[in-house]
């Protein structure tokens, strides 16, 4: 009873009620934070996971700046609809290069985690241009204006160096390239010698005209490498252990 | 808020004690409003304490406390992605009565059980959606450049075998199996002349019933000598090349004067993905039937 | 100053003594008759022909239909069943407003099944006196007993009710067999606990409990009084000033009142009815039964507690009579509504056809384009089949010159022979081509023939051959 009783003076003294709050909460962001702090626990080994190449970075800055991730989730929880929608359900490898995540909250739009590959270039450029020609009821902006501007290349090495700074295995030789890489990639190998990219970033890398507009690197060109990009880098062969195996 | 030179006080214990219930007051007083400081009540308490208890019993059973090494996997073993493939065998099993006779039956098979053919036709309209939709549309109603697939002009074919067939291999795509035939861009790459493709252009238009009537012998000849190869002789189309035809109502990427022209000068070569490694064979099934079905299955 | 303020009313132990009477009868009269209705009804059987089922009153949850006698309703004739209630509602305000709570007194489950336990309770425990010495008396093993064996009795009641609630949603005998052969699902078995012990908390414990402060129709039933309202009323004119008796004494100067209560004794509500009409009056006469009874053997006239209006009441006092008025406003109101609703229920269940179809123009796409050039438009149509047995069907068209019709579904199917199982509603995807014009929607109808007997349907549609207005 004498310890009950105690707590009447803590609820009577403000200050102490602050302190001891404070404790409480310490406690539990120790508890909950720390064990984190080893990050080998929580990300699962797996095969295949790379950086994004300066192209693809450029995009996601795009993605970053046009606020994409308030509509669209790049997180598919291992739940049975999302498996059978949207595909394999998110490693927590598949984000670890991703500062800041994009995992975003809401799906106005679709989940885009696994986007990679799912629709043609052709497509991807008519829809940011005009979305309701290709699906009548979409409430999305239409993101013509990025035919028109250039891709912001000229300063990606740096993007790239601070990267590295919060763990992103970028090396000397990719920063040193980087905007040799991001405008081979969007030339393509049709035309532009591709070995330097490949040799960098593996040779699943997409590199082709993404926008149809030979004469420009543009800032749809960039998005597009990222969006078919997203969800294409784990060899789920490699993590048969944890699989669900969608059906 | 507090008052602490509150009459009341009881000088002694220095409790504040409510003159008609008497028990004891929070000590607040809000324009001489004050709080009785009753227990709560005893049910309450006994809620809370199961809680705790239960809590407790959480912590044991369910992957709980985050430890150097990972956390505590709890003595149930669960995790998501157990129930996840729990509920994923959930539905296959649901499911199993008819994919079983639905992987051994034929499509003509399937087509006449009106269990399986309901089965499928769900299957392949919410598989349609998710895959098909964005580029024709929720209904297959398509756009331009892309085809409808509601009506009865067929490019690749359309039986249900044909789709099944396109929608595997898929038509100018990444795959060794895939449709693939290629018109060549009459302008631009110097095989016909301005003028003649306006000829041209004028003899297909008179075809397919517009208002030039005029029978154009000079159009008619670079078609025989150009496009028949492909579009046939009677430019009814040849569905082994993938070749429309060029006599109805229907233009997949235009059917003006001008469209057609720029179709014959820069050539057409609509992409579609090979569906075979993104999708099992009992979707293809199910969306080749849900096609067919639309209303314009041969 | 410390002063004991009651912050919650705790339940104070009602124990009604037996009585007899007029009134004590036709509760029995409506115990019997109601709970009759209700055990046994789940096995009263309807011949509904080889493709339905056949228990006169069947809610077949799995199916969505259910069953009464001739009656059969599907989910979209929901309204038969709001129309009851729109009926019932208005009955009972019609009932209470001339009068007073027979529904209360006599009919609800919680007054019925209280009176069955209070019957149990008196059967193995005793009268009233009996069964307070009992209760707060000390521990025994005859109190132990006779508790033990109440207590079972009210369980095997309850289980009994819980049990016939869930024969109205499965096979009747079907159930019965499967309980004896321990084969229940465990949603029956749930259902059956939880009302079991439903029954036996409301009906054992809760009792008045749930009149007083739980059911809102006791509360909002007063709202349908007025002095003209039936009412279980104390002739405190006659009554007072109330005092024993002697036998052979004279009655001058006094009431009648003898002020025996047992008025208050038998009361199940507890209270006692000479202090006025309360709130928690049930209106089940059993107090003018016990009083009835006194003023017979005093040898006094009958009524000192009756069933009358406020107003009759009063005029009585003023040497006055005064007629039971029947005819009221609110009378040709309630019983006109009644009527009215009567009606259209009457009328919707004889409309009510056997065959419906049903038609939904496809949305997407509202029309396509054939190579031919003609246009063409889907339907979904569904097909209604009341009846209980399978059928075939021709649809055809009108309202288009020189369209065709085309059906897909399993299999090949012509238009003229839709099938439909019995009892269940067919879905077929329509098809209506034509060579039209682009022009503004076309009103076109369908109609669906029973290719067996001379019923039909028909359903307005609309044909579109161009985008927008």
């Amino acid at each position: 009873m004498s310890l009950l009783d105690k707590h009447k003076k803590l609820e009577r003294n403000s200050l102490l009620l602050l302190g001891m709050t404070v404790v409480v909460i310490l406690i539990g962001g120790i508890v909950e934070i720390v064990p984190l702090f080893r990050m080998e626990t929580i990300i699962e080994p797996v095969e295949g996971m790379r950086p994004y190449t300066p192209l693809e970075l450029a995009g996601q800055n795009i993605y970053m700046r046009e606020n994409c991730s308030v509509c669209h989730s790049q997180q598919i929880r291992p739940l049975r609809d999302e498996v059978v929608r949207y595909g394999h359900y998110s490693l927590a490898a598949e984000s670890m290069y991703d500062h800041p995540f994009l995992w975003g909250s809401k799906r106005t739009g679709p989940d885009l985690a696994r986007l990679g590959g799912k629709y043609s270039d052709a497509w991807h450029v008519a829809h940011m241009i005009e979305p309701r020609d290709l699906v009548p009821e979409s409430v999305m902006p239409s993101y013509s204006f990025l035919m028109r501007n250039g891709a912001k290349l000229h300063n990606i090495d740096k993007h790239l160096k601070a990267l590295r700074v919060v763990g992103v295995p970028y090396s000397d030789d990719m920063i040193a390239n980087a905007r040799i890489d991001a405008n081979i990639q969007a030339i393509g190998d049709d035309v532009a010698d591709t070995d330097g990219l490949a040799k960098r970033y593996g040779d699943k890398v997409n590199a082709r005209d993404f926008d149809g507009q030979p004469n420009l690197v543009s800032e749809m060109d960039a998005l597009i490498a990222y969006l078919q990009a997203l969800g294409t880098f784990v060899d789920f062969e490699s993590v048969k252990d944890v699989e669900g195996g969608a059906q | 808020m507090t008052n602490d030179n509150n009459e009341n006080k009881d000088s002694k214990s220095n409790k504040d004690i409510d003159e008609f219930t008497g028990i004891e007051t929070t000590g607040h007083d809000w324009d001489g409003i004050k709080e009785l400081n009753n227990p709560a009540p005893r049910w309450w308490l006994w809620v809370f304490y199961v809680c705790v208890i239960w809590s407790v019993w959480y912590w044991v059973i369910y992957p709980a406390w985050p430890i150097l090494s990972g956390n505590t996997k709890g003595t149930s073993g669960y995790t998501q992605f157990k129930e996840l493939a729990a509920s994923q065998s959930e539905i296959v099993a649901r499911q199993q009565v008819y994919l079983d006779r639905f992987e051994n039956g034929s499509l003509n098979e399937i087509m006449n059980d009106p269990e399986l053919y309901a089965f499928a036709m769900a299957g392949g309209k919410s598989m349609f959606k998710d895959n098909c939709a964005t580029c024709h549309g929720t209904g297959a109603s398509g756009s331009e450049g892309y085809p409808n697939l509601n009506d009865d002009d067929w490019l690749w074919g359309g039986r249900i075998s044909d789709i099944q067939q396109t929608i595997s291999y898929g038509i100018r795509a990444d795959n060794d199996d895939t449709r693939i035939s290629q018109m060549p861009a009459f302008g631009k790459e110097g095989y016909l002349k301005s003028e003649e493709i306006e000829a041209v252009v004028d003899y297909v238009l008179s075809l397919s019933g517009s208002d030039i009537t005029s029978t154009n012998e000079h159009g008619k000849t670079i078609f025989a000598q150009q496009c028949s190869a492909c579009h046939g002789e009677n430019a009814k189309g040849l569905q082994e090349f993938g070749a429309p035809n060029l006599t109805d109502k229907i233009w997949l990427y235009g059917g003006d004067r001008e469209d057609i022209f720029n179709t014959v000068y820069n050539s057409r070569a609509g992409m579609m993905p090979a569906w075979k490694d993104r999708l099992d064979e009992n979707t293809i099934k199910q969306l080749s039937i849900y096609l067919h079905q639309l209303g314009g299955g041969e | 100053m410390t002063q004991d303020i009651k912050l919650f009313e705790a339940q104070e132990r009602i124990y009604p003594k037996r009585v007899w009477g007029k009134y004590r009868k036709l509760k029995w009269l409506a115990m019997i008759v109601t709970l009759g209705i209700y055990y046994l009804t789940p096995f009263l059987r309807w011949n509904r022909g080889p493709n339905a089922p056949d228990q006169a009153v069947f809610i077949d949850l799995s199916n969505a239909k259910a069953y009464w006698f001739w009656i059969e309703i599907w989910p979209q004739e929901v309204y038969i069943i709001t129309g009851i209630l729109i009926l019932s509602a208005i009955a009972l305000f019609f009932v209470t407003s001339l009068f007073g709570r027979v529904w209360c007194g006599y009919f609800c489950p919680q007054t019925v099944w209280t009176d069955l336990f209070v019957w149990v309770e008196r059967i193995i425990q005793g009268d009233r006196n009996a069964r307070k010495k009992l209760r707060e008396g000390k521990w025994s093993f005859d109190k132990l007993k006779k508790l033990a064996i109440t207590h079972f009795i009210w369980l095997v009641i309850g289980w009994c009710t819980a049990g016939s609630f869930v024969l109205y949603f499965n096979d009747a005998p079907t159930l019965v067999r499967s309980f004896f052969e321990f084969d229940v699902s465990p949603t029956v078995m749930w259902f059956i606990v939880g009302l079991t012990f439903s029954t036996y908390i409301m009906a054992g414990f809760a009792r008045e409990q749930v009149c007083t402060y739980m059911c809102p129709y006791a509360r909002f039933q007063s709202a349908m009084f007025d002095a003209d309202t039936l009412i279980i009323g104390y002739d405190e004119h006659r009554g007072e000033k109330r005092g024993k008796h002697k036998k052979g004494t004279s009655w001058e100067g006094r009431g009648a009142c003898v002020d025996c209560k047992l008025c208050v004794q038998v009361c199940p509500m507890g209270i006692d009815i000479r202090e006025g009409l309360q709130m928690e009056c049930i209106a089940c006469g059993l107090c003018v039964d016990a009083c009835n009874n006194i003023m017979d053997k005093v040898g006094q006239p009958r009524g000192l507690i009756r069933y009358d209006t406020v107003n009759r009441m009063e005029a009585e006092k003023h040497g006055k009579s005064e007629k039971f008025r029947f005819l009221q406003p609110r009378t040709i109101y309630y019983s006109s509504t009644l009527i009215a609703v009567g009606l259209v229920m009457l009328v919707s269940l004889i409309k009510r056809t056997v065959l419906e179809l049903h038609v939904l123009h496809d949305r997407n796409p509202l029309f396509v384009q054939l190579s031919s050039g003609e246009i063409r438009n889907g339907y979904i149509i569904k097909i209604l089949n009341k009846t209980h047995e399978h059928r075939t069907y021709t649809l055809a068209m009108d309202g288009l010159e020189n369209a065709h019709i085309m059906v897909k579904s399993a299999g090949q199917i012509a238009s003229d022979n839709l099938y439909v199982m019995a009892d269940s509603i067919g879905m077929y995807h329509v098809f209506v081509s034509a060579e039209v014009d682009p022009a503004n929607p076309r009103d076109i109808v369908f109609t669906l023939k029973d290719n067996d007997s001379n019923l039909q349907d028909t359903y307005d549609a609309s044909f579109i051959s161009k985008r927008g207005k």
